[in-house]
């Protein structure tokens, strides 16, 4: 795949987007991550591969100014920008609606990749708002495993739907001149 | 090596110093790293519990033994302490004995200690990579042997766009809290004050967007296959030999874990 | 022939109603000192950027007619070609920065080493323009944490590091304090003589400061050509872009029938001192 400058500085900006949007659901106190909108931007922009490149690259540069262990989700961002791509690819980031339903998509496959990360590196546990209930779980008799999946799910969802809901309305108020220098964005276009 | 002041800040895990792994090839420390972490992951407890320890040692002897330290604890205390509470106390285990409203599992305080350790020995190497390796550096040496100019670009772009947009960022929350916003009301005030607050912060970082790719192609940008690089890290064969050698062998000590059974 | 030449460029925006650029034609030779002047939202960035070869580019081609350097039109030549050839500045300071460059020194830095040269070659380049454009205090700073004057500096800098044949630059004082506007025109005093610098303006000042030769553009197409006593007096110019202090005071002498006939009308303070001393010869007269 040749990237092209443009799809290299949409990126650029986009991780930006994914760490200062991080930033502002802390600052605002929301028990979400919010930490995809760039990606799911870029995915919807330029393509599948464009977005997981978004997601590692995000991950990467956490690693360099928070803490390392965010590269071990390096995986779960990835997925996550294919996952856009393919749903943009296949016309179902039109619409806010089908943005909605895309984000709630989304959220699967990104539960299924962070689970077994979160149980085998972290046993489970991550230092984040859903271990309550993992606890909880845990305390009345589920896996580790169930619980985590459960519990990461509940807030995924919640979470990619909202990203992907987000990315969508910045989507639709952008200039023309910028979406139509990107090819890709032809298949969501309504 | 150039003034260390500009590189300070932003936001970077580095802190400047003339330690050993300060002063080796960026390359060479994160092979080094990824071979640490790659011996944490078939360690067993006992070696884990001692590779942390040897690895915080190390961060003293660099120079950046207490911020290390204080960076480990802030991630690891807590951590540890819902590890062993899942582990060792909620999980239903069959070794579980009762201790008065608690039952305590033995196996489950060793996975807890398995984990924990593991994990602490991964993070120390490689919050002592991070903070020994400025990623100015680390770009100029993959700039050296050749990589696309793309990754120096991928790393380095969003380093430097971070903080004017945060600050931007920090800007508006103030700018709304004048206007009435409380950020300890009510999660429904605090989920709708959310657009107010990303949609013009995201259409700004997107706002450069034409700009930035004609400075680029103004200045040449990918041209070429390969650029000159400026102040590139030293490399010496000797390093060059070390990583290759220590890349085989944190590849193939994984599959120690194999041969054991 | 001319250095760069413009042939009847008609361009339209996507979705747009009226051609933005109808019909522009001109011919800059070598060495020149141009001033495009024209009213805000006139086109001339777009003319600017066609100009530069920036234009056309993926999403946006021209209706008819091209620009040329040396004959060639800009899209025969390379990315490498151009930009040594011919370098752009704009007007908002922190876009004209490449936004990967830790220090100001890797930012001038930058160009030539995409352009693979020998580090020695890269490394006088450097030292060149940090004394030009007067950054050498500045030379481990992050581009980003500089003032907007600086900023624009380092970009002419990056620029003159390309070693560019033609500088075009798009209203570069507009988005500046009045210190740093003042400090920036005694920098194009410091531009190497042999450099054709084309700059785009809606101010009188600047231009006046740079150029010797005045080219009015209005209603997409370029209207008048020639120096700056003829074209500033345009009434087409003077409805556009105003005039300078200067020449509305001798204009109000003239209108009040004060003027002495055969004297040209002054456009700077310089101009004026001689021309209000003929005026006061004329009225003890």
């Amino acid at each position: 795949m040749t990237l092209e400058t443009r799809t290299l500085v949409l990126i650029s900006a986009a991780v930006v987007i994914n760490i200062v949007a991080g930033q502002v659901v802390r600052m605002l106190n929301i028990p979400l991550y919010l930490d995809s909108v760039g990606t799911v931007l870029v995915a919807v922009l330029a393509g599948p591969l464009a977005g997981g490149l978004t997601g590692l690259v995000t991950n990467l540069i956490w690693g360099l100014i928070l803490t390392p262990v965010a590269a071990a989700f390096a995986p779960v961002a990835i997925v996550t920008g294919l996952c856009a791509g393919w749903l943009a690819r296949a016309g179902w980031f039109k619409t806010w609606w089908q943005s909605l339903i895309s984000g709630v998509l989304i959220s699967i496959p990104s539960t299924i990749v962070a689970v077994p990360i979160i149980v085998f590196m972290f046993g489970g546990v991550t230092g984040g708002g859903p271990d309550y209930a993992v606890a909880y779980l845990a305390a009345v008799g589920s896996s580790i495993l169930k619980s985590v999946a459960f519990s990461n799910l509940g807030v995924n969802t919640v979470d990619k739907s909202l990203t992907a809901l987000v990315a969508f309305v910045v989507i639709s108020r952008l200039p023309i001149r910028l979406t139509t220098s990107y090819g890709f964005f032809a298949h969501s276009r309504a | 090596m150039a003034a260390w002041e500009s590189y300070a800040g932003k936001g970077l895990l580095f802190t400047p110093g003339a330690s050993v792994m300060h002063r080796a090839n960026p390359l060479t420390s994160l092979i080094v790293t990824l071979w640490a972490i790659s011996f944490a992951a078939i360690l067993p407890v006992a070696g884990t519990a001692l590779l942390t320890l040897a690895i915080i040692a190390f961060a003293f002897a660099c120079g950046i033994g207490p911020t290390t330290l204080k960076r480990l604890a802030i991630t690891m205390i807590p951590f540890g302490i819902a590890l062993f509470l899942v582990h060792g106390v909620l999980v239903h285990a069959p070794d579980s004995v009762r201790y008065g409203p608690v039952s305590l599992s033995r196996g489950g305080f060793h996975d807890a200690a398995v984990l924990f350790f593991r994990l602490a020995a991964m993070l120390a190497a490689s919050l002592l990579f991070v903070s020994t390796t400025h990623p100015s550096d680390m770009l100029k040496s993959l700039d050296a042997r050749g990589v696309s100019p793309v990754v120096s670009y991928l790393i380095a772009s969003p380093l430097l766009l971070l903080e004017p947009l945060s600050l931007r960022a920090k800007g508006i929350r103030d700018a709304q809290q004048a206007r009435g916003m409380d950020l300890s009301g009510s999660w429904r005030a605090r989920i709708g004050a959310l657009p107010a607050m990303l949609i013009p912060l995201i259409a700004l970082a997107l706002s450069d967007l034409d700009h930035r790719v004609l400075i680029l192609t103004g200045r040449a940008f990918r041209a070429h296959k390969r650029r000159t690089v400026l102040g590139a890290p030293p490399d010496d064969p000797g390093q060059m030999w070390f990583r290759r050698v220590l890349a085989v062998v944190a590849v193939a000590q994984l599959g120690v874990p194999l041969l054991w059974r | 022939m001319a250095l760069i030449d413009c042939d009847d460029l008609v361009f339209r925006y996507p979705y747009a109603e009226r051609p933005v650029l109808d019909g522009v034609s001109l011919a800059i030779g070598a060495g020149e000192r141009i001033a495009v002047l024209g009213a805000n939202g006139s086109g001339k960035t777009t003319l600017a950027r066609f100009i530069a070869g920036l234009l056309p580019d993926v999403a946006m081609k021209a209706e008819r007619g091209s620009v040329s350097m040396e004959g060639r039109p800009w899209p025969a030549w390379t990315i490498a070609e151009r930009s040594a050839a011919v370098q752009f500045v704009g007007q908002v300071p922190a876009q004209q920065l490449s936004g990967c460059a830790f220090t100001v020194y890797d930012e001038l830095a930058f160009g030539p080493c995409n352009l693979a040269l020998p580090e020695a070659d890269v490394r006088a380049r450097v030292e060149e323009a940090l004394t030009i454009c007067n950054l050498r205090h500045l030379v481990e700073r992050d581009p980003f944490t500089l003032s907007g004057g600086e900023q624009q500096r380092l970009s002419i800098g990056a620029a003159l590091a390309m070693k560019p044949r033609v500088l075009v630059l798009d209203e570069p004082t507009s988005n500046l304090d009045p210190e740093s506007r003042d400090a920036f025109i005694e920098q194009l005093a410091a531009l190497p003589a042999s450099l054709t610098v084309i700059v785009f303006e809606v101010a009188l000042r600047p231009s006046m400061a740079l150029a010797s030769r005045f080219l009015l553009f209005d209603g997409g197409r370029i209207v008048a050509d020639g120096g700056a006593s003829d074209v500033l007096t345009d009434p087409r110019c003077i409805a556009a872009l105003g005039e300078t202090s200067v020449a509305r005071a001798a204009g109000s002498v003239r209108a009040a029938g004060g003027w002495p006939a055969g004297t040209p009308l002054p456009l700077t303070v310089p101009e004026a001192s001689d021309a209000f001393a003929e005026v006061r010869r004329a009225l003890r007269r």
